[in-house]
């Protein structure tokens, strides 16, 4: 039986009617259409779908979407501001930290969470927070240079009150 | 998923909870962080047609120290949350150890210590799509009548897998249930009485039993406990075997009291008397004791290798051996 559930979608609120074994995975990006977060396993043993839910990294293909209903919900399109990257963003893009791409969004997601807990993380909390997400072409030499260099920024931005161009 | 018929609920207090379970009884599950019920969902393994949410019990997400010093930990917490929780790393370190040990980051922000307990047996041949199982007849685990791991075994070998519940055990956990059948309704039990030991019903509830809490007492003095863990990956893999052990000392250094306890080993985790026995009143054992390997190995009984390691006796005997002697170490450091 369908139900009619309100999902929080990067800060927009939407009324949408979801069988209850859908999972949030499945409705984000077929009925929302935000195909950021992508299917891998399906299965919780990947990262792939990654998405923030109050502020946590989770496997959206494990989470039934009715589970979602009064979380706020954070896609990967829901971090670049105002047409500019996210600093994280930024970074993996600099630090050549996107090969085939397919794990990136996830991989965006788990940083972000990361240095909102732990600005300045060293190297293990950074492999810690990134062993439940799979990369298999960069190796993650350089999404550990990307995570460091947005460490850096992050920190620049919030020392420094001017923002680049 | 062939799920169509799924009826979803969301109570708001256990009392609702538990009714909705007595009343659809067999064809409902409960549904905590939901990273077993739904990958067995996607399987087609589950036969429920109700799925009983917890998430709006908040009284099920505290995590606190009672006046009388024991650890209290709702069902709904996180096992991230547990593994981070500065008093349980302090006090109960190997709970935390544990907890911080299963699955993925990811999967430990939803994944619960209720889930993690009545975690359902898994098995080479049941934790798989049905087009893959559908090359072969069913096994026990799926309404069948034969065992794949083992060909004539007359009943299932699915291995409970479950990272917390030897770190629980040796800690001297309790587990408080609400919803027995007959009265009274609530009942605190020892661990050790949560699981039935076979595999097809790994988990002693009744059909309409959530569990609440979990309760760990004040660890003795001159203790320590350690967990050790042995699997493919460091991370997004159950243990092929997580051993637990526990040592307190004796003013003159000798253990006064210990216990092991295994995952991954058989169809609930084991607490291994004669080990624990074995140990008492002694020094403690090298972690490359013989004897200690050899009585571990010998307790463990039948081992049916349904996830496929060969070498799972050996390493139990191994790291159950290790992980005393770890103990009586940390345990020694203490003044
Ligand atoms: C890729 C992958 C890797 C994993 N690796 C590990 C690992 O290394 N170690 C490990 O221990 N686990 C692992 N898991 C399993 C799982 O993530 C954890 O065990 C988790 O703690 C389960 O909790 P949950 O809240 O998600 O359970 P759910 O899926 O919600 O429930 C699990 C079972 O417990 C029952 N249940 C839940 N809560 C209660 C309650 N309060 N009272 C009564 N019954 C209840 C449910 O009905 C169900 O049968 C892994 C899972 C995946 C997908
Ligand atoms: S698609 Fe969700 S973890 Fe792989
Ligand atoms: S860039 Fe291809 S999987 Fe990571």
């Amino acid at each position: 039986m369908k139900r009619l559930i309100q999902l929080t979608v990067n800060g927009q609120t939407r009324d949408v009617p979801v069988q209850p074994t859908r999972t949030l995975l499945d409705v984000v990006r077929d009925d929302l259409g935000l195909t950021g977060a992508k299917r891998g396993c399906d299965l919780g043993a990947c990262g792939a779908c990654t998405m923030l839910l109050d502020g946590r990294p989770v496997n959206a293909c494990l989470v039934l979407a009715v589970e979602a209903e009064g979380a706020e919900i954070v896609t990967i399109e829901g971090i670049a501001a105002g047409g500019r990257l996210d600093p994280i963003q930024q970074a993996f893009v600099e630090h050549g930290a996107v090969q085939c791409g397919f794990c990136t969004p996830g991989l965006v997601l788990a940083t972000k969470a990361l240095l909102e807990a732990t600005p300045e993380p060293c190297d293990t909390a950074m492999r810690e927070a990134l062993s439940g997400n799979l990369c298999r072409c960069t190796g993650y030499v350089k999404v550990f240079d990307a995570i460091r260099a947005a460490a850096r920024r992050l920190r620049e931005e919030r020392t420094c009150p001017v923002t680049p161009s | 998923m062939a799920t169509a018929t799924i009826e979803y609920h969301a109570p708001d207090t256990v009392e609702a909870a538990v009714a909705l379970l007595r009343e659809h009884g067999a064809a409902a599950r409960i549904l905590a962080g939901g990273t077993d019920v739904v990958p067995a969902l996607k399987y087609g393994v589950v036969g429920a047609r109700h799925l009983v949410s917890l998430k709006r019990l908040g009284a099920l997400r505290r995590l606190e120290v009672s006046a009388d010093g024991d650890l209290v930990v709702g069902a709904l917490v996180t096992l991230a949350d547990l593994a981070s929780s500065p008093v349980v790393r302090a006090r109960w370190p190997v709970v935390a150890e544990a907890a911080g040990q299963a699955g993925s980051p990811l999967l430990r922000n939803r994944g619960t210590v209720g889930g993690n307990l009545c975690l359902d047996t898994r098995c080479w041949y049941f934790n798989q799509t049905e087009a893959w199982r559908a090359s072969r007849p069913p096994c026990w685990k799926t309404a069948g009548d034969r065992c794949h791991v083992n060909e004539g075994e007359n009943r299932c070998v699915a291995l409970f897998s479950a990272d917390t519940p030897p770190a629980f055990l040796v800690a001297g956990a309790r587990v408080t249930l609400a919803g027995a059948t007959a009265p009274p309704a609530g009942r605190t039990i020892p661990m050790e009485a949560l699981y039935t030991g076979e595999s097809l019903k790994p988990v002693a509830l009744g059909e309409s039993e959530v569990v609440t809490t979990v309760t760990v007492p004040a660890p003795p003095p001159r203790s320590a406990a350690v967990y050790l863990k042995h699997a493919v990956r460091d991370s997004l893999d159950f243990p092929v075997l997580g051993v637990a052990a526990r040592v307190a000392l004796a003013p003159d250094g000798t253990i006064a009291d210990a216990r092991v306890a295994v995952t991954g080993a058989g169809p609930a985790p084991l607490r291994l008397a004669e080990v624990e026995a074995a140990v008492h009143g002694r020094r403690a054992p090298a972690a490359d004791d013989a004897a200690v390997a050899r009585l571990t190995a010998r307790t463990l009984g039948p081992l049916f290798l349904s996830d496929g390691v060969p070498h799972k006796r050996a390493m139990a005997g191994l790291m159950a051996a290790e992980a005393l002697a770890r103990a009586a170490a940390a345990a020694g450091e203490i003044r």
